[in-house]
């Protein structure tokens, strides 16, 4: 059984913060071996699939109200590595948001406006963060087409969608 | 998780679909067909054809190529099926309404005509079917679920479909006699409630909550009102088929799925204000005040079908009900939503490659609302007045508000062609550098 490092995103996701950079911060001091224990308010799911690609398994537990335990549990050594990503390093080197936008309340189509031109100012491998409405789906192929990465998802009461942008590198 | 791209064809079923649209206007002008002729004639069943297939079912299927990837948040199942699937549609089409002009011996008699548009029709709504159908599967979440019903829906009324066009050319026997005799109904039903309605409930939940900043409609919700449309569908062609099989008349089928009918409309109108109620967006724009006109043609097509049944005049006025179903309601809805989608995929189209590169115009820049609004304005004026003609039989005064009509789309379509060519976007900013200005016919992505 290897030993779990904690991490409680729960404060920041009640404060309406953006969780990610901690958790990446959080993956960067792991030791080899060592897994990590999330909680969070909600099931992270687009969280599952970056530490599937950086080589962990995970399982899950509902907790009370809502809240979710996730264990991450680095797969054996003796496994291939995690492929890498066409475009540059993986998430785990996503450093804090550049850029915050609270994009909440502008009308479509302005908040992918302002998130492409936002993007455009950033520098190599730097991150923006966002909050949306809806899941701004016309976005992603833009991004895509730009060489940008993102992830995105919404909090557990559906109303806010978090996206973070990452400039190529 | 993916995004959603443009779908190249989208803008060429619309075209042709337009296009199928002004042939219909101008039969009914002309006086060909309903209400001029009877309602079962060949000529009414042109003019029926190139409404529903022509117009409405192209110009759903392309909304549909563009928008059931953005209900899944997945790419369409295949991209490259689209344009043979409108070929096919075209061509079964042409085949189909030829097939009827010589059944009423406006052209020499070639029956198999019929037949081979059938096929035709099979084929292209085939892999309508298939490749959509594959596309929602994936995902099937509130919206989508309307759609795969609505395919369903479709795929019931193509084979009530073909089965006529064989028994028109005579290659059915006595059987098929009987079933063309009594089955037209659940053709038309499935067709114009099935196919058409929900399909257009499903994507209007997504795209007035897209377009109005509201929360989605609670999937629960909204299910039921699915589930009550669902039933009146399946009860009209599993009961409508048993019934004209121990040939016990419809009667009973249909009034069963008439309660059901009217219960998913009514909860379609609960749904619809709900998203209007909780709207982010205050100002409406054009496409959303024109298509509150939609939703009370729909109402007030429902009503109609109440009075009717309760005075018993229903199977004497079904024209006018029908016409108002067709045109106040399915038209006018697929007008509006088509003048801000073309707006906003052209938008996309043009401006998107740049955005954040350079300065962009708004998607409202590329319309002239003010302008446009008069069109429509006179196109939903002159279909109440229409069916206000039809069910009082001033059949010369019905043709006047068709050339209303007909003024009206005609308006609507110099509207969106100006939008395509981007006419109205201010000149410093209508081809910044690097944009490249979109073909009318299709995307260039």
């Amino acid at each position: 059984m290897p030993e779990y490092i904690d991490v409680d995103v729960r404060p920041i996701l009640r404060a309406g913060g953006e969780p990610f950079s901690v958790i990446m911060a959080a993956l960067e001091r792991l030791a080899p071996g060592q897994g990590l224990r999330l909680y969070a308010t909600f099931k992270p799911i687009p969280l599952v699939a970056v530490m599937a690609n950086k080589g962990f398994t995970h399982s899950e537990q509902a907790l009370d109200g809502g809240e979710w335990e996730v264990l991450f549990t680095p797969a054996e050594t003796t496994s291939e590595p995690a492929p890498a990503v066409a475009d540059g390093p993986g998430p785990e080197d996503w450093p804090p948001p550049a850029v915050n936008l609270d994009n909440r309340d502008l009308d479509p189509p302005e908040p992918m406006v302002r998130i492409l031109a936002a993007a455009e100012k950033l520098g190599p491998g730097e991150t923006l963060s966002a909050l949306l409405r809806r899941e701004p789906v016309f976005l992603f192929s833009q991004l895509e087409k730009r060489g940008f990465r993102w992830l995105g998802g919404f909090t557990p009461d559906g109303a806010t969608y978090e996206l973070t942008v990452r400039a190529p590198s | 998780m993916i995004g959603a791209s443009i779908s190249r064809w989208t803008m060429s079923y619309f075209a042709m679909a337009l296009a199928w649209l002004f042939l219909a206007l101008a039969l009914m002008v002309a006086g060909v067909g309903y209400p001029v002729a009877e309602i079962a004639s060949p000529d009414t069943l042109v003019l029926v054809h190139a409404v529903c297939i022509g117009w409405l079912s192209l110009a759903m299927c392309g909304a549909l190529f563009q928008f059931v990837p953005v209900l899944v948040a997945k790419p369409l199942f295949s991209e490259r099926w689209a344009l043979p699937a409108l070929v096919l549609l075209t061509a079964g089409l042409v085949s189909l309404l030829a097939g009827f002009l010589s059944l009423g011996g406006r052209l020499p008699p070639v029956l198999w005509l019929l037949p081979l548009g059938a096929i035709l029709l099979v084929a292209g709504f085939g892999l309508v079917v298939v490749d959509l159908g594959l596309t929602a599967w994936l995902r099937p979440t509130g919206p989508a679920r309307f759609v795969l019903a609505g395919l369903a829906s479709l795929c019931a009324t193509v084979a009530f479909g073909a089965v006529f066009a064989f028994v028109l050319a005579g290659w059915a026997g006595s059987a098929g006699d009987a079933f063309l005799a009594a089955g037209i109904p659940l053709h038309a039903i499935s067709g114009l409630g099935g196919w058409l309605t929900l399909t257009a409930m499903g994507v209007s939940y997504r795209l007035l909550s897209m377009f109005m900043l509201s929360p989605d409609v609670d999937d629960r919700q909204s299910r039921i009102t699915l589930g009550a449309g669902a039933l009146a569908i399946g009860v009209t062609v599993a009961g409508g088929i048993l019934a004209i099989g121990v040939a016990s008349g419809l009667s009973v089928v249909l009034s069963i799925a008439a309660v059901f009918g009217l219960v998913s409309a009514a909860l379609y109108g609960r749904d619809i204000a709900g998203i209007f109620r909780n709207r982010k967006r205050r100002q409406l724009e054009l496409n959303m005040r024109m298509a509150t006109l939609s939703f009370a043609s729909l109402a007030a097509t429902a009503l109609l079908g109440i009075v009717l049944v309760a005075a018993e005049a229903f199977a004497a006025h079904i024209g006018p009900f029908a016409f108002l179903a067709v045109f106040g309601w399915l038209s006018g809805l697929v007008l509006t939503k088509l003048y801000k989608i073309v707006a906003f995929l052209t938008w996309l189209e043009t401006y998107g490659p740049v955005m954040g590169r350079a300065p962009t115009p708004r998607v409202q820049d590329l319309v002239a609302e003010g302008r446009a609004t008069k069109w429509f304005v006179i196109y939903y004026v002159a279909v109440w007045a229409g069916t206000l003609m039809l069910l009082a039989g001033e059949l010369h005064i019905f043709r006047a508000a068709a050339v209303a009509m007909t003024v009206g789309v005609v308006g609507i379509v110099r509207e969106v062609i100006r939008i395509r060519r981007l006419a109205d976007v201010a000149g410093p900013v209508r081809l910044p550098g690097g944009a490249v200005a979109p073909h009318l016919l299709f995307a260039r992505n």
